[in-house]
Formats: C-alpha cells, structure tokens, sequence
C-alpha cells in the first residue's frame, strides 16, 4: 500500500499547482512507474490532455504554447541530452521539470545554461524511481538482468551500470519512505556485497544530510540477497492465480498480452490490466489456487447472467430507467467477466497440452520431498514422455540437478544425456552452469531442508500436512524461512553481515528485501501473506525484474553465452 | 532575420536588420525586464480555435450543475406538503428540468464538433478534451436521471397515501348508512371511485409520458457519450497503453495519406472523364456535318 500510495502522492504533487492544460512527457522507464499506479481517466481530471515519451517530442516542430510541460524524467545523461535540446528549441509556454531520483550538480548546471529563453518554472525530485505493482512488492524491469551471475571482470562497466541502478532505486525506496535503514547483505553472493556497499556509501556518507531522517526506535532493516541462493522457486510451475498467468502467459507491468493466444472471443481487447487497485475480484482471487479460482470465476458468471436475464426482461417504465441508470456497471462487469473467463479458459488450455498437472508434481515432489530413487524413475519417465514440452523437461532435470546434486552422479549424467538427446534446442552444458552458480556450495540458505536435524523434522511434519493441503502448492519459497528468521530475531550475522558499524538492536520494525536477479510472484505472495498475519513486522519484496521460469532461463542461457565467449579470450 | 513563431496567432515581429539598410543589422534588443525575476513567461502565443468550443462546453456543464442544485430544492419544496395545488412548483421543476436537458444536449452537439481529423498531437489532445468533457457529461445526465426518479417515487408514494386516505374516510362513512339505500349510495360511491380513479389515472399518464421523454433523451446523449468516455479499470484507461496507440494511430495515417496519394495521382478517374469529353466532341462534330451535308 505504502509504495503505491507515495508514488501517486508525488504524481498529484507534480500536477496539483500548475492550472491549464498540461502536456506529460516520460521516458521509457518513468511511463511505467506512472502508468502502473494513475490512470488516464485521472490525468484527464488533471486537464493532462498530451502524453508523449521525451524520445519522440523533439520530432515534430508543430508549436504549442498553451501547452504547459510537465516532464519526468529519470536524472540520466541521456536525459539530460535531450532536455537541453527541447529547452533551447521551447515548443511549450512553461517548462516543469521533476526527476525521479537524484540529480547530480553538473546536470543541473547544464540545463540552467541551455534554458536561454527561461522556460523552465521549476525542477524537483520525487523519488519514484521503481514500478510498485502490488502493495508489498517492486521492480525495477532492469533489461540486462543475466550481468549478476558473471563476475566482475568480464564486463565491469556494465556491472557498474547495473550495480549504479539498482542503487539508485533503492534510495528512492527509502527516500519515498523517508527512513534510513540498516543494511545486511547475503556474504555468499560477490554482487548482493557490493550493492550493498555501495548503498551505504550512498546514504552514510555522499548524501548521508539527504538521508538523515528522524530517528524511531528501531531502523528499517534492507536486505540484500542474491536470487542464486533460491533457484527453484522461478524454476517452478505456479498455480495460484497471479503467479500462473505470469508463468504461463506473462504479466508486464500488470498488463496481460494476450496476442499469444490463438484465437479471443471477437470483443475481448487483445491486452487486458490485472491489478489488484482497480479489479475486485481480482484482489481477493489473486492468491488463490487454481481450483478455487474456477469456482470463484463460475460464481461471477453466474451473478452476470442474473443480472443480464433481468436487463433483458423490461416490462415497466421503472425498468428502463432502471436499465438506463445501471447500464455502465453493467458494461464494466461483463468487460470484468469476460476478461477473467478469457483468462481462466486458455490457462487450462495450456495446462492440458502441456500435461501440466503430472509434470508439476514431480515438481512438487523434487522440490520438497525426499526419494532419490524415486525421483530419478519419475523424471526419467516423464523425460521419455512425448507430450511433455521441452522447457518442462529442462526445468525438471534442473530441478533434479539441484536437488540431488551429490548422490548418484551416474544416474544425473544419464539425466544429462537423455535431455540432450531428446531436446534438439537444449544448449549444451546449461545444466551444469546452473549448478556452478547456484549448486550447493554456493548457496547460504538451506533450500531443501536437509542440512540440520531442526530443518529435517520440521520437514517432515510438513510432510504430514501435506496431505490435507493441495500437492500443488506445498512448496515455500527460501524467502519465507528468511522471514521468519528475521521475524524471530534469528538471523544469523555469519550468513547475512552488517554493512559498516551500524548494528541493529532488536527486531525491526519495517524491513525491505531486494532479490538481486529478480523476485517472483510465488514469493510476492509469501510475502502479502506474511504481512497480514500481523507479526508487528511489515516487509516489502523488490527486485530487478520480476521472473517466471522462461525469463530465468533467458537469464541463465545469456550469463551461460557471455561466460562461455569470455572464456576465449585470455 | 525576424523572429517569428510558426502557426500559431499573432506574435510580435522584432526586425533586427535596419529597414532602410539592410545589411546593417542592429544589436540585438534585451527582451528580459530588468525589474523582473529572471522567471519570466516565454511568448505564449493563442491556443487553437477550438479551445474556445471546449471552453464555451465547460462553461455550459459548470450552468448545468448550477441549475441541478436549483432543481434539487425544487424538488424538496414540492414535496412538502403545502396548501394550494402546487401548480407553481410543478411549473418551475418542468422548466428547470427542461433548461438542463437543453443544456446538456447542446453540450453534447458541440462536444461532436470536436472531433478532429487526421492523427498528429493536437488531435490527441482534442479527443482527450473531448474524453474528459464527456466524463462530466456522463455523469451529469446520470445525476439528472437519479434526482428525477427519486422525486417520482416520492411523489408517487405521496399520491397513493393520500388518494387511499380519501377512499378510507368515503369508505368508513358510507358504511353507516342503511341497506336499502345501498344500492343507490353505493352506485353513487362507485361514481366517484371510478372519476377518482379517473382523474389520478390521467396524471399518472402524464407522468409517465413525461418520463418515457426524459429517458428517451438521456438515453440518447448516453449511448453518444458512452463511445467517447474511457471505461476505468480496462486497458484503455492506461497511460502506456494510449502513448503506444497514438503512435501506432500515427504511423497508420501517414500510410494512409501517402495511400490516398498514390491513388489520386493515377487519377483514372481523370483519364475517363477526358475520355469522354473527347468522345462527346468527335460526336457533336459529326452530328455538324451531317447536317450540313444532308
């Protein structure tokens, strides 16, 4: 809530006193910060009659001058490029300039000298440099995620480019919360160590008046771990009802592309929003599993149908004006139905063709189970299964991989071999990659479980409960014994380091957690959970883009390319 | 080297070059205001003709509004109960009610006149006016719609209440009488019974006409404006998606123009008209000859 609200309180901020009409002018990344949290119908309310991208407002020379200029803008050289051109060249009668992060002194030298016709009213930061989708989670939709998983050597500028992002939108997390917080980091993980550092740098000492807010009881704590220390939650097929239509079909930005899909009833718009602001049932089914979901979705239908079947049956005067007067909720829900039916229907579609339900449990079973015999028999079945796609056959000898890395290498070689033979597009060795960067000795947490007696117990009396809840879903991510570490007190300073000499004392209050590499929706929803089991502790998940299993691997195949080429040359 | 904005109202020319020489140039005259902050206004030229239409609509919605809150009292005086017949509320409420349905379809006429053509910016600008003023159209003729049936319903409930009275006290009244007469009494109190129920009957009509006219209007400027007001909560109410369709929608015009184009300049239409034209000639001179030598 907190982060969607900040970010739509500094929106109205940035239109509130300017009176007239107004034109908004974004950059590719801002349009999704704004777009994702106001909506058209509001800017319209703020006499917003113009959005265009900073890109392709210098194109046209077409003058309008009753036009007031409303830019935001990240604060980058690029940016500021292009700022300097329009202002020299003013097409607009005021120019208002807000950066969504912090600008640097000489940026602001250059566009005072480039405003020679003294167009520019005003330049402010507002600190929305991240994409609030949901109410506890962020992102930064970063393109070149797969650079986290390479060490520094091999492309140090590009590093830094991406270290210096991330940065920056954890500072304006901070900066729209107004707190300083207490930085930890995960010790296994090289890139998780330097953001960190780098973000205490930024907030102890370069902007550390900026960042020096009112003290409270116990600072915020921020979190920095690597996703390479959890591969399996991305790896996993997902079925609550967020995280599956952003493994199956996608979700960007809280926007749904459906052009994918072969064929849509004729007046179904091709991309629909799913967002928990603006879409009721939405909100309370987004969490939910499958099976409830169709439920759910069949008792709207039939509310719908209630509805319409009384529309049709006008006999009085009453009834039409009945009609005339709800005729706009009535449009809206069926769009709503529509959409959630749309939906629904080409989910179980994929879900039948791509045996979806037999491959998930070995998946399940992989992940939180034990069996090594077993296991080996029911992948190797499904590896020989021809309906099986061949993204569900690498994600399941990964997992595999993963999960019985050490016990039989004769058998995992044949796991090796048999994918190799069966996939034709299998990149050769991508396995194996997978589990140089994220095999067991790499990874800080105990992701199966099987590392100390505590784990193996509680292991098994989850074991038990299985039975009663859904095989689908028994899966936790890593995330959530993490929290509940935190939530305890009990996170280990081996593990997770204090950045610089700022301890914390006691438990925190409010805590950030940035997933380097990317979070998912399975762990957004760990996280929703958490929070409203009101442990007197909120938290809020970010990352740099938000995956699904074929992003994942994109990332993964990327690292794999760069490494394998960088290899060549010594 | 006079400066000059392009395309848009009148600007003040500087010459900067001498009339009488021009190749002596004076220096260049100092436009800031030394008295001034340096935060000066550029030359704000005039916004577009039809800006003044957008406005002229917002100033009609803003007399509308006014007027809705005058009916909403009117509405409240009427229902109280008062001696005389109210003849004069009634008249005041049709009038009032009839100014804002005038209003608002004249606001909704000019509002089509601001459709604009082909795509460039300030036909996006114009349909997002329009989509705004359309809004609060929308929602006006929808108060409209609810203020009205309300004070029907009320107004209904009161008639009711008090024509059943009338008929409870003829009723209580006429009991006591003898049997004998009941015949004629009776007839007599069906009589009045029956121009009663007359009489309301043919007010009710008048309502009802009165009502079926009011929503056939409404419903009219409704279906009109539903195309232009955006749905909230779909995907046309969001931001990238409209920079991305304006884009498109650009691109798309300029196939199309440079299509048009293409077709006009083959112009066979052109090449058959004059096709004709010569044949009619060749036919008329040949009709000349004819008869001259026939």
């Amino acid at each position: 809530m907190v982060l969607v609200t900040t970010v739509r309180d500094y929106i109205n901020r940035m239109l509130q006193d300017i009176s007239g009409m107004k034109v908004l002018i974004l950059d590719s990344e801002t349009v999704s910060n704004v777009s994702i949290v106001y909506s058209q119908s509001e800017l319209l309310q703020k006499e917003v009659f113009l959005v265009e991208m900073i890109d392709s407002i210098s194109a046209s020379s077409e003058s309008m001058s009753h036009l007031k200029a409303v830019y935001f803008v990240r604060p980058t050289s690029e940016n500021v490029q292009k700022l300097r051109y329009q202002l020299a060249n003013p097409r607009f009668g005021e120019y208002h300039l807000f950066f969504s992060n912090l600008l640097k002194d000489t940026q602001i030298h250059i566009l005072a000298d480039s405003d020679e016709q003294e167009v520019v009213q005003q330049v402010q930061e507002f600190y929305a440099d991240f994409v609030a989708g949901d109410p506890y989670h962020f992102t930064l939709n970063m393109a070149s995620n797969h650079l986290y998983m390479l060490p520094a050597v091999v492309d140090p500028s590009g590093l830094q480019r991406y270290s210096d992002r991330v940065v920056d939108g954890i500072a304006a997390v901070f900066l729209a919360l107004k707190r300083r917080p207490v930085i930890r980091y995960q010790r296994t993980s090289d890139t998780a160590k330097r953001i960190a550092q780098e973000t205490a740098k930024l907030m102890y000492q370069q902007e550390s008046g900026l960042f020096d807010f009112r003290r409270t009881e116990s600072s915020p704590l921020l979190l920095v771990i690597d996703r390479r220390d959890d591969p399996v939650t991305p790896l996993l097929n997902q079925w609550t009802y967020q995280a599956m239509v952003h493994e199956l079909i996608g979700l960007q930005d809280n926007k749904v592309d459906l052009r994918a899909i072969g064929s849509l009833p004729k007046d179904q718009q091709v991309e629909v929003v799913l967002s928990s602001e603006q879409d009721a049932f939405f909100k309370s089914n987004m969490y939910e599993n499958f099976g409830d979901i169709g439920m759910n979705i069949k008792r709207m239908v039939d509310d719908f149908q209630q509805v319409a079947k009384s529309n049709q049956n006008i006999q009085t005067v009453e009834d039409m004006a009945r009609f005339v007067d709800n005729y706009p909720e009535y449009k809206k829900m069926q769009g709503n139905v529509s959409k959630h039916v749309t939906l629904v229907t080409e989910m179980s579609k994929l879900v039948e063709a791509r045996k979806l339900m037999l491959v998930s449990q070995t998946e399940q079973d992989l992940a939180c189970n034990g069996g090594q015999g077993a296991a080996y028999e029911a992948v190797t079945d499904l590896l020989n299964n021809e309906s099986v796609s061949d993204i569900d056959r690498l994600r399941l000898v990964m997992l595999y991989a993963l999960r019985y890395e050490k016990e039989n290498p004769v058998q995992l070689m044949q796991l090796f071999n048999k994918l190799a033979s069966r996939s034709p597009k299998y990149k050769q060795g991508l396995v194996q990659f997978l589990l140089k960067q994220a095999g067991v000795e790499k990874r800080t947490g105990d992701l199966f479980g099987n590392r100390d007696l505590l784990n193996i117990a509680r292991n098994m009396a989850r074991g038990l409960k299985v039975w009663v809840e859904n095989v689908y879903t028994q899966h936790q991510p890593l995330l959530f014994q993490t929290m509940e570490s935190i939530t305890r007190g009990r996170l280990r300073d081996v593990d997770y380091p204090f950045v610089g000499d700022h301890f914390q004392q006691g438990r925190p209050q409010e805590v950030v957690i940035f997933m380097v590499g990317g979070t998912t929706y399975e762990e957004s929803r760990c996280v929703a959970l958490q929070n409203s089991t009101n442990s007197g502790i909120r938290f809020i998940l970010g990352g740099t883009a938000v995956l699904n299993s074929k992003r994942f691997l994109m990332d993964l195949e990327e690292a794999q390319r760069i490494s394998r080429s960088g290899s060549h040359m010594v | 080297m006079t400066e000059s904005k392009s395309g848009v109202g009148p600007v003040i020319e500087m010459a900067s070059t001498s009339l009488l020489h021009p190749k002596r140039s004076y220096a260049p005259v100092s436009t800031e205001d030394p008295g001034n902050s340096s935060k000066g206004a550029v030359t704000v030229g005039l916004p577009p003709d039809w800006v003044d239409v957008s406005e002229e609509i917002s100033v009609n919605i803003q007399r509308a509004r006014t007027k809705m809150a005058e009916l909403g009292k009117a509405h409240a005086k009427a229902l109280m109960p008062s001696f005389g017949d109210g003849k004069e509320d009634q008249h005041q409420i049709e009038s009032l009610t009839q100014e804002i349905t005038f209003l608002l379809r004249k606001s909704e006429k000019q509002l089509q006149r601001l459709s604009a053509g082909g795509p460039s910016e300030d036909s996006s600008v114009r349909k997002n006016v329009q989509r705004s003023l359309a809004t609060d159209l929308q929602h006006l003729s929808m108060e409209l719609r609810k203020k009205q049936s309300t004070y029907l319903k009320r107004l209904r409930l009161q008639k009711e209440d008090g024509g059943d009275l009338e008929m409870n006290l003829k009723g209580s009244s006429y009991r006591a009488e003898d049997d004998d007469f009941d015949d004629i009494l009776f007839s007599e109190h069906q009589m009045s019974k029956i121009k009663k129920s007359e009489a309301i009957s043919v007010e009710r009509e008048k309502e009802i006409q009165q009502v079926v006219e009011s929503v056939n209007e409404l419903a009219q400027i409704m279906k009109d404006l539903s195309a232009l007001v955006i749905d909230q909560g779909t995907i046309v109410d969001r931001i990238d998606y409209n920079i991305q369709n304006v884009a498109s929608t650009v691109e798309d015009g300029l196939k199309q123009l440079q299509k048009a184009e293409r077709t006009q300049r083959s112009g066979g239409m052109v090449k058959c008209a004059s096709v004709l034209v010569i044949l009619c000639f060749i036919m008329l001179v040949l009709l000349i000859l004819k008869e001259i030598f026939l």
